[in-house]
C-alpha cells in the first residue's frame, strides 16, 4: 500500500531539478542550490524522499541467476545456427553437383537425342542392322532363293489368292507392280 | 570362286530395299523353325507359283500388296 501513496508536491520551480538532483545529474552550482533550498522547504524535501523510496522500486529489475544468462547464450547461439543451416542447407551441394552435373547433363542430353532421332522418326528399323551373315550365303547368292524368302509370306496365301482371283479378276496394272518372280526353283 | 560368290551375295542383297531385307531375314528366321512338311508346301507353292501364266501372278501379287496395305491402314 505504501508504494501506492502519491508523490507529495514540491516546489514547482524545483521539481524538476530535484529529479536530476536524486539522479546526480546537476551541476556542483545547481546542487548547492538545491541542497540550499531542501534545507529551508519540508515540502521538497518530502518530495525527494518520496523520489527516494520510489523510483528505485520502479526501476528494480528481476535478479536472474547466470545459469540462465549461461542458457540464454547457449541456446541462441543454437538456434542462429539452426537457421543458417536451414538457410543454406542446398549450398552444400554445389560444389559436390559442379564436378559431375556437366558430364551427367550431356549423356542425357545425348541419350535424349538418339532416343529421338530413333523413335521420332518412326524408323527404327533403318537404324538396325541387318546382318546379312545371318542368312547363309548360298541362298543370299542365289536370287531366286532370296525372292522365295521375301515372298514366303505370299506363298502362304497363294492358293487363298489365287481362289479370290479366279472369283474376281482385277485390272493389273503392270507398270506399278514390282513383280520380281520371274523363274527358278528353290 | 568363293570371291565370286560371295560378291553376288553381296550384289543381291544390297539391292534389296531395307524393307525386303527385313522380310527375307524374318522369312529365313521362320523357315528354319517351320515343321518339314510346311516347307514341303511352301517349296511346292513355290513351283507352283513358277508355273503359272506372268499376268496371273501379276494380278495375284496386287491383291496380296492391296490385302498388305488394307491390314496395315487397319493397324
Amino acid at each position: 500500500m505504501k508504494n501506492a501513496m502519491p508523490l507529495q508536491s514540491a516546489c514547482k520551480e524545483f521539481e524538476e531539478d530535484l529529479v536530476l538532483y536524486y539522479y546526480g545529474e546537476t551541476s556542483e552550482d545547481e546542487r548547492r542550490r538545491i541542497g540550499r533550498h531542501l534545507f529551508g522547504c519540508l515540502r521538497c524535501q518530502g518530495f525527494l524522499g518520496d523520489l527516494q523510496r520510489l523510483l528505485p522500486q520502479m526501476a528494480r529489475t528481476e535478479e536472474l541467476p547466470q545459469s540462465f544468462w549461461d542458457n540464454y547464450y547457449r541456446e541462441t547461439v543454437a538456434k542462429l545456427a539452426q537457421q543458417d543451416e536451414r538457410k543454406h542447407w542446398w549450398r552444400s551441394l554445389i560444389p559436390q553437383m559442379k564436378i559431375w552435373i556437366v558430364p551427367a547433363f550431356g549423356t542425357v542430353a545425348m541419350t535424349v537425342l538418339v532416343i529421338g532421332l530413333l523413335f521420332g522418326k518412326g524408323n527404327l528399323s533403318s537404324f538396325t542392322l541387318r546382318p546379312a551373315e545371318k542368312i547363309p550365303h548360298e541362298i543370299l547368292a542365289d536370287e531366286n532363293q532370296l525372292q522365295f524368302f521375301e515372298s514366303m509370306d505370299l506363298l502362304e496365301s497363294l492358293s487363298k489368292l489365287q481362289s479370290q482371283d479366279e472369283q474376281k479378276p482385277e485390272a493389273v496394272n503392270t507398270q506399278s507392280s514390282r513383280m520380281r518372280f520371274q523363274s527358278g526353283t528353290v | 570362286m568363293t570371291a565370286q560368290v560371295a560378291s553376288a551375295a553381296g550384289d543381291n542383297w544390297r539391292n534389296l530395299t531395307p524393307t525386303e531385307k527385313d522380310r527375307v531375314l524374318e522369312n529365313y528366321q521362320r523357315w528354319q523353325r517351320l515343321p518339314q512338311q510346311d516347307k514341303e508346301h511352301l517349296r511346292e507353292e513355290w513351283n507352283r507359283w513358277q508355273r503359272l501364266p506372268k499376268d496371273e501372278r501379276e494380278r495375284i501379287k496386287q491383291r496380296y500388296d492391296q490385302q498388305q496395305r488394307r491390314d496395315r491402314h487397319r493397324d
